[in-house]
């Protein structure tokens, strides 16, 4: 008797199943991830796609700004200026007192101015106020001086003039008698250069001013280098903020642009779009759920695949094993049907020579003057004895082909006990097998089926005699009164039946009989189910190597309609 | 003994005949008949106590002929005995008004001790 393990009948399946397994998980991984394949690129998408309008909407904010400043501040200094050169004569403009009060006055919001200074037509610094030795100077030649005379005012790019250092100039022209001044002021280009890098800060773009020739009028950077031509050229004239996307190398950036002072300067701002990678790691979160999610799909997909699988299989099963059983029962009905007929035609012949030897006997009672008549009359008793054993087998099967209905009847269980072990006389005695009966004195008889109640016995004898193993052995069955009822007991002195095995015998399709297809594995279930519905009881004890106890309880009246 | 009129019906004369001959030897008055119809026509001219009647016959059988008896003869009892053991048709016989139903091969001695017992227990009141 070895046991069956779950492996060998999956293994025997297992290639159909393949199959099934395969077009499973395809379809639930398709399921599982397309959709979140979807949504992932979707989304990331869409991030992508609103993070560079947020950053646009900041640069263009941002470049709108940072120009409004630079053009305030600028053009308030000249402003300033013109008013200073208005409101006093050239005379008052050459002393160094009032030159002090106007660079208090102008440096008082902001700050940036240098220093101030009062130049003459000839181009002559006539009076200075600032950190250089400037006064003096002879300016006629300076590209801003000759503008400034003719233009009336002027703001220079970032230049180094005499004292060489980067500034800008901002001044304006007075006319006085006939002559003309220039009252002039310069501003650090490091104060210029700071105005624009406020709005690096806001935005996170490198920010800076280019002239009409695309040179850089502020740097702070080393990527910018003050008074040198920018890597970007020159910008063409246009109105308002003008964002174009650009590539350099790998990188993709925005340039936005906007002409200031009209259209002196351009400050631009360069500012990197985010790529793919970049978001990925401003925002974990998406890719850290994307990839678990891609993690669970597959081992979800795996673990419903193999449960479906797994219930499959032991429906299957199950349904196997049920077809077999009704086909068993059905063959069982056969055997029934076919024996009652076979009784049936032996009993008539058998009836004809019963009949037949009896007025031979008669005869031979009524004259005992015969020859040999007593040695006739004990071969006639000898025939008489073999119509009485041959009658008992017809009987037999046809008892046997009765239990198909389940008639209560009253039965002596006994009785019925000893008709049970005379099915499988044949078998105990060529398995070498001793039984032995105890049976109590006086039981009474219980309504019940017949039919079913031997059922059970020769389930549980066959049992027995299979837990023997064909090696002999002793089988003990006890039938004594009980409660309010009377107990069957069948037990062997077999191998007995493993503890973690008890629980599970009385469930269908439990076998360990793998070798031998007539077991299904209902033996048990079968009798656990019979004893339920005479409403009796059915008990288990065994040791393993020591053998197994069956007790079987009946009510005196089985509830069983 | 008491001395009753029995009737026995069976379409096998080999099972017939020495059936009869051993009734006669224990002081039976009996008659044979060989099928259900035969056994209506000597019914109709005579009264039996008891007939013994195979279940399996050619032409009327032996349910058919118990439905005639109980209907026309009621004063004889009828034993249905049979080769063919099922509790369907045994409960059909009893339902029917049979007095007993026996098992093929029945010893001869069992046979006329179930004969007496059903001729006096229907000429009780």
């Amino acid at each position: 008797m070895a046991f069956s393990t779950q492996e060998d009948n999956i293994s025997q399946s297992r290639n159909p199943y393949l199959s099934l397994r395969r077009q499973m998980i395809t379809v639930l991984l398709g399921f599982g991830l397309i959709p979140l394949v979807l949504v992932g690129v979707l989304g990331i998408f869409t991030t992508i796609r609103e993070i560079e309008e947020r950053s646009l909407n900041v640069l263009n904010s941002m470049l709108r700004n940072r120009a409004s400043t630079v053009e305030l501040f600028l053009e308030e200094k000249l402003r300033l200026l013109q008013v200073c050169a208005e409101s006093h004569s050239a005379l008052e403009l050459s002393s160094d007192a009032m030159l002090e009060r106007m660079l208090k006055e102008m440096r008082r919001d902001k700050g940036g101015i240098v220093d101030i200074g009062l130049i003459d037509e000839t181009g002559r610094h006539t009076a200075y106020v600032g950190p250089y030795a400037l006064r003096d100077k002879d300016y006629s030649s300076e590209q801003w001086f000759r503008e400034t005379m003719v233009k009336g005012r002027y703001i220079s790019d970032v230049f180094l003039g005499f004292r060489r250092f980067p500034h800008v100039s901002v001044a304006v022209r007075k006319q006085e008698d006939g002559k003309n001044f220039v009252l002039r002021v310069s501003i650090d280009s490091d104060f210029l250069t700071s105005l624009v890098r406020e709005g690096a800060v806001e935005s996170n773009a490198d920010v800076f001013i280019l002239n009409k020739d695309g040179v850089y009028q502020t740097a702070y950077s080393p990527e910018q280098k003050l008074m040198e031509k920018a890597w970007v050229g020159a910008i063409p004239v246009h109105s308002g903020v003008r964002i174009v996307e650009m590539r350099k190398g790998a990188k993709k950036f925005y340039l936005g642009s906007v002409w200031l002072l009209g259209d002196k300067w351009v400050l631009v701002a360069k500012q990197e779009v985010p790529g793919v990678a970049d978001i990925l790691l401003a925002y974990p979160e998406l890719p850290i759920t994307f990839g678990v999610a891609l993690v669970m799909v597959p081992i979800l997909a795996l673990y419903v695949a193999r449960l479906r699988l797994r219930q499959l299989r032991a429906l299957e099963r199950r349904h196997a094993e049920l077809l077999e059983a009704v086909s068993h029962s059905q063959k069982i009905a056969a055997i029934g049907r076919l024996a009652a007929g076979i009784a049936h035609e032996i009993n008539n012949p058998l009836a004809i020579i019963q009949a037949q030897v009896g007025v031979l006997m008669d005869t031979l009672e009524d004259h005992p003057e015969v020859p040999f008549a007593d040695d006739f009359k004990a071969r006639i008793k000898k025939i008489e004895n073999q119509i009485a054993r041959a009658s008992t087998i017809t009987h037999r099967l046809l008892g046997f082909s009765r239990r198909v209905g389940p008639q209560v009847e009253p039965v002596d269980l006994a009785e019925a006990l000893d008709e049970t072990l005379g099915f499988v006389e044949k078998e105990i005695e060529t398995s070498n097998i001793k039984i032995e009966k105890a049976y109590e004195k006086d039981l009474p008889l219980v309504r019940t089926s017949l039919a079913r109640v031997q059922q059970v016995f020769l389930n549980l004898i066959n049992n027995a005699i299979d837990a023997l193993g064909g090696s002999g052995g002793v089988i003990r069955v006890a039938v004594q009164k009980s409660l309010d009822g009377v107990e069957v007991i069948i037990e062997d002195n077999g191998k007995g039946i493993p503890k973690s095995d008890l629980p599970k015998i009385f469930e269908p399709f439990w076998t360990t009989k793998t070798g031998n297809k007539e077991h299904t594995g209902l033996g048990l279930a079968i009798c656990a189910d019979i004893m339920r519905s005479v409403g009796g009881t059915i008990r288990v004890e065994s040791e393993e190597g020591k053998g197994t106890r069956f007790t079987l309880w009946f009510p005196l009246e089985s509830p069983m309609v | 003994m008491a001395s009753i009129r029995m009737l026995v019906v069976d379409d096998e004369s080999e099972f017939l005949e020495p059936l009869l001959q051993r009734l006669k030897r224990r002081g039976v008055e009996c008659t044979g008949a060989t099928s259900g119809e035969e056994a209506v026509e000597l019914l109709k001219k005579t009264d039996y106590d008891v007939a013994v009647v195979d279940v399996k016959m050619p032409g009327m059988n032996g349910l058919d002929l118990l439905r005639w008896i109980r209907r026309e003869k009621p004063a004889t009892a009828v034993i249905l005995l049979t080769g063919h053991a099922s509790v369907e048709l045994g409960i059909q016989g009893m339902e029917l008004g049979a007095f007993e139903y026996l098992l093929k091969p029945v010893d001869v001695d069992e046979l006329l001790d179930v004969a007496l017992r059903a001729s006096a227990g229907l000429k009780l009141p």
